[in-house]
């Protein structure tokens, strides 16, 4: 599957402001949904993505197609950056918006016309994801799209922090053969 | 203090255990390493490029999870204010420059010039350039099919180009690697010396060697027959390359 965004970050490496223009208005939906469950409110998600931007603008150079594709790039460097600042700002639980939970979307069994266009890599990420246990898998996708801490994801799916802790730990490795 | 250098030191070399850094790598990247564990690695990144490739293949993996996502537009306003950022920090088309005015092509002003160019040079010899200030280099060096096969270091505290070979490169008893520096512009490459096939190398550099680094623009590793050290460029096959940036500033 064709990289349909890496000519465009390589353009704006080159100082190209309407092809960042372009590569902001095709990949921005996208990275929204990232920062919104990641920082829990629109506010914070805003002030994420136009950080994230800035510093995708600033290090666009840095991007190189031989080792990935350029929206996992972009997003990377987004999901840094709200990581930061939910360190930074101690987001409560208390502040997240309702709409953002749960992982529906990220069920590929329930639109299976859909596949076609995902990319290579994350059928193989799914792949590997698949072989885990329910628990082990949905414990590795909250951390990764919500940012949740141990003892937030312990509140969530009712269990002990222990369990919880060696569920993401023996997942992690359980998955890393496959992933390498 | 000594229990605070043990500490680091123990901490190192439990990162430089291949296992134990790519479990801590993956939970790094997928955010479930936090707080004080994440910050600790964060630290541990910015001295151990190796850790940072690592982390880097993992975060590229687990990123691909955000085109499941559904759609969210952003308030127009995002796009506003990354667009005013852009602007302010883009160069403005530059009127006609003052060196071309008549003032210049009249030949008035080129012995004022003179006088002001050889005062700053005499006055101010430390001439600084922001490649100047650069304190370290490094380059992440990949084999032809993209894989991250090592990692250089290039330090102005203690003159050194270190090479860690992440993974090792099979190499003929009656063959050896070497490291060169390719300049910007092309031209003719400074052979930096032999590095080893697996683990770290330590190259002493010296000071003109350290001040042409502004200059290089990528590293290379090339496989070269034993004891024919005298070619002034690349003979053999070239096994490794990266481009050459400043780490900090």
């Amino acid at each position: 599957m064709e990289d349909i965004y890496a000519e465009l970050l390589q353009k704006t490496a080159a100082g190209d402001q309407l092809a960042f223009k372009k590569l902001y208005e095709a990949t921005s939906p996208k990275l929204m949904s990232l920062c919104l469950r990641l920082m829990r409110t629109e506010a914070l998600a805003e002030d994420v993505l136009q950080e994230g931007f800035i510093k995708v603008w600033e290090k666009a150079d840095s991007f190189s197609p031989g080792k990935g594709r350029a929206l996992t790039w972009m997003s990377t460097v987004i999901r840094n950056k709200g990581l930061d600042k939910l360190r930074s700002l101690k987001t409560k639980a208390a502040e997240t918006e309702i709409q953002y939970e749960g992982l529906e979307f990220s069920s590929t069994d329930l639109q299976p016309d859909n596949l076609e266009d995902l990319s290579q890599d994350l059928k193989g990420l799914m792949a590997c994801l698949d072989q885990l246990k329910p628990d082990q898998k949905e414990c590795i996708l909250l951390s990764y799209y919500y940012g949740h801490t141990h003892q937030e994801l312990a509140d969530k799916m009712g269990r002990s922090l222990g369990t919880i802790k060696a569920w993401i730990r023996r997942g992690l490795e359980d998955i890393r053969p496959c992933l390498t | 203090m000594s229990n605070v250098n043990n500490n680091t030191n123990n901490a190192t070399k439990r990162y430089q255990n291949p296992e134990l850094f790519e479990q801590l790598a993956i939970e790094y990247a997928v955010g479930s390493m936090q707080g004080r564990a994440r910050k600790r690695f964060e630290a541990l990144m910015e001295t151990h490029f190796y850790l940072r490739a690592v982390v880097d293949a993992y975060e590229n993996k687990f990123a691909s999870l955000v085109e499941l996502l559904p759609d969210a537009q952003p308030s127009n306003q995002v796009w506003k204010n990354i667009d005013a950022h852009v602007q302010a920090s883009t160069p403005q088309e530059e009127k006609t420059p003052w060196w071309k005015t008549n003032f210049f092509k009249q030949g008035f002003g080129m012995a004022a010039m003179a006088v002001i160019v050889s005062a700053v040079l005499l006055l101010n010899p430390m001439t600084i350039t922001p490649e100047a200030t650069a304190t370290v280099y490094s380059a992440v060096l990949e084999s032809d099919s993209h894989e991250a096969m090592a990692v250089t270091k290039i330090q102005k505290s203690d003159m050194t180009l270190s090479v860690d070979i992440m993974k090792k490169v099979n190499v003929p008893d009656n063959m050896e690697l070497t490291l060169w520096c390719h300049p910007k512009d092309g031209g003719m490459p400074m052979k930096m010396g032999i590095i080893s096939e697996a683990g770290k190398t330590n190259i002493k550099i010296s000071k003109k060697e350290w001040q042409d680094m502004r200059n290089v623009g990528h590293l290379a590793i090339s496989i070269e027959h034993k004891g024919e050290n005298t070619a002034k460029k690349p003979t053999g096959k070239i096994l490794l390359q990266g481009r050459l940036s400043t780490a900090s500033l």
